[in-house]
């Protein structure tokens, strides 16, 4: 496969573009896709890149279709893709629920808008819950929620290595302002900077006779029995619960001496560094906690920072009303530290909000 | 040089996005941190479009702000639109060819400032360099990039237009240089005071 960049270099582009530039680097064969906003240009730039190296895009009639090709084109071996939005997203649980049910290696890109329903095509966190855990399953799937540009372009790469090293679905989770804000980033070829990238195989068609040359692949998303099916999902609940330690990602500061947490995920926690930055800067004592992954959830750690600060008091920040406020709560079950929140449903958090809410509650 | 936070609003075909976008790119090529996000909501319908532009030396936080340090409001529409990130620290300059309604234009800001961009650009250059005198006084007014730096993410976003018509490069340069001025004047007026 041709080398799509040559040599790292700095860049000046928009989450879209870095998006598409990203998957190009990963190797990804193909994308499936179906217009949204604000997702639009990861599209446009992957079919104005793709043919100069060889890559394929399919635009289906729907979001439904787009994903359920993903589904099909991982089982032939190729690296694929899609990306969306809103309204999209929620057409897409359903392929992306079969992914689930099959420990398909699909990889899918959201770019948050405002909703419910067609919303607004700017921007929200409001895809929280539908992207951890959309669809009629348990949420097997890997999420990781970016902050900036450099962090599309990392973890666009990376999601294809984890989807193919773990076989779960595996999404990164952005949205309307990293999209379409531009803000400079460095690109490189994950080969010369040291990574290996997990090489795709077919999960159909394959070579040997089953039962002699080799065991049965089961690729099944529905199941005649009961018990058959509780096998299965429980099987798959132990191995994600057995690889999350290793998949978790989360970034943490100042928290040793913290006397109020600041938790936030994606863009938010700019604002949320920011704001621990001002905060300190007027010695109020804050940290800042912010989980990388959201499924699956770095729990454990945050437990261990609530423990070790002995903070008193803790503060959500969302654009959403309590998506990511619950995804938080079921995670760290019997705390009893207190819990307060900035909901801010669909418009954007900056440091003087979070600054604010902090006053108000001390 | 700390963080600096304009807003530019105008109608759509005005050009602020892509004011916001060369001055980005300006900042980008003289090493700065630089966010530009374009406010993509209902203008794209016809409403008023506002362009959100910051610039640091260091890492810049959330891509949205509350104040900006210049707002720059190009038809009387994006005046109310705007109004709300103007504090006492914002100087708030709008086009004088119109005139802003009095309850329309901030509260609390640092300097209003009525600039004759349009006039000028219809008088001594072309209407369509208007934006180009908007572009030379953000610089002039915050010093976010060096004029030089401008023409050369200018020359990037319009080189081959400016190969085939050469004019039309000193015709923008041009209009840069007398933007620049324009808001050096207008920030000696305030210190005059």
């Amino acid at each position: 496969m041709q080398k799509v960049i040559e040599k790292a270099g700095k860049a000046f582009l928009t989450g879209n573009e870095a998006a598409a530039w990203a998957a190009l680097a990963a190797g990804a064969e193909i994308m499936f896709g179906y217009p949204i906003t604000p997702q639009n240009e990861i599209m446009h730039y992957w079919t104005r890149l793709a043919p100069k190296y060889g890559r394929g895009f399919l635009q289906t009639e729907d979001e439904i279709s787009a994903g359920f090709t993903v589904c099909g084109a991982v089982q032939a071996g190729k690296k694929a893709f899609t990306a969306t939005a809103g309204p999209g997203n929620t057409l897409m649980q359903e392929p992306f629920s079969m992914a689930e049910a099959m420990r398909l290696p699909l990889v899918a890109i959201i770019q948050q808008r405002g909703g419910p329903s067609s919303g607004t095509v700017i921007y929200s966190q409001q895809e929280v819950t539908l992207t951890t855990f959309g669809g009629n399953g348990e949420g097997h799937r890997i999420v990781y929620s970016t902050a900036s540009h450099q962090e599309i372009y990392d973890y666009v790469i990376k999601a294809f290595n984890t989807a193919w090293k773990y076989r779960f679905p595996t999404f990164v989770l952005g949205d309307g302002y990293q999209a379409k804000m531009r803000e400079p980033l460095v690109m490189y070829d994950p080969e010369e900077k040291g990574m290996e990238m997990v090489k795709p195989y077919p999960l159909v068609g394959l070579e040997g006779k089953i039962g002699e040359g080799r065991e049965p692949q089961h690729l099944c998303n529905i199941y005649s029995m009961e018990e058959e099916l509780y096998e299965v999902v429980m099987k798959f609940a132990a191995e994600y619960e057995a690889i999350a330690p290793e998949v978790v990602e989360y970034e943490e500061k100042n928290c040793d001496d913290a006397e109020i947490l600041i938790l936030a995920h994606g863009v938010v926690s700019r604002a949320a560094d920011d704001a621990v930055k001002a905060l300190r800067a007027q010695g109020i004592k804050a940290g800042y906690f912010r989980p990388i992954t959201l499924r699956p959830f770095p729990g454990r750690q945050l437990r261990e920072v609530i423990a070790k600060s002995g903070a008193k008091k803790m503060l959500i920040a969302e654009s959403a009303y309590g998506q990511f406020d619950r995804l938080v709560k079921q995670e760290i079950y019997g705390e009893t530290i207190p819990i307060y929140n900035l909901f801010m449903p669909g418009v954007g958090i900056i440091d003087y909000d979070i600054v604010n809410k902090v006053k108000s509650i001390l | 040089m700390g963080l600096i936070k304009i807003a530019l609003a105008g109608e759509g075909g005005q050009g602020v996005q892509s004011i916001a976008e060369i001055l980005a790119e300006a900042a980008y090529e003289e090493q700065k941190q630089a966010i530009y996000i374009p406010n993509f909501g209902v203008e794209q319908r016809g409403g008023v479009s506002i362009a959100f532009l910051q610039v640091s030396e260091e890492r810049i936080g959330a891509p949205k702000f509350n104040k900006a340090d210049v707002v720059i409001a190009l038809s009387k529409r994006a005046v109310p639109r705007t109004a709300r990130y103007s504090d006492e620290n914002t100087i708030f300059v709008y086009d004088s060819s119109f005139t802003p309604e009095e309850e329309e234009l901030p509260k609390e800001a640092k300097k209003i400032i009525g600039l004759p961009a349009l006039d000028t650009a219809s008088r001594e250059l072309h209407p369509r360099v208007f934006n180009m005198i908007i572009m030379g006084a953000v610089i002039g007014f915050t010093g976010i990039v060096s004029l030089g730096s401008a023409k050369y993410a200018l020359e990037k976003k319009l080189g081959a237009k400016f190969e085939k018509d050469p004019k039309l490069r000193e015709l923008n340069h041009k209009a840069l240089e007398i933007g620049w001025n324009m808001a050096q004047e207008a920030l000696k007026e305030e210190v005059a005071k």
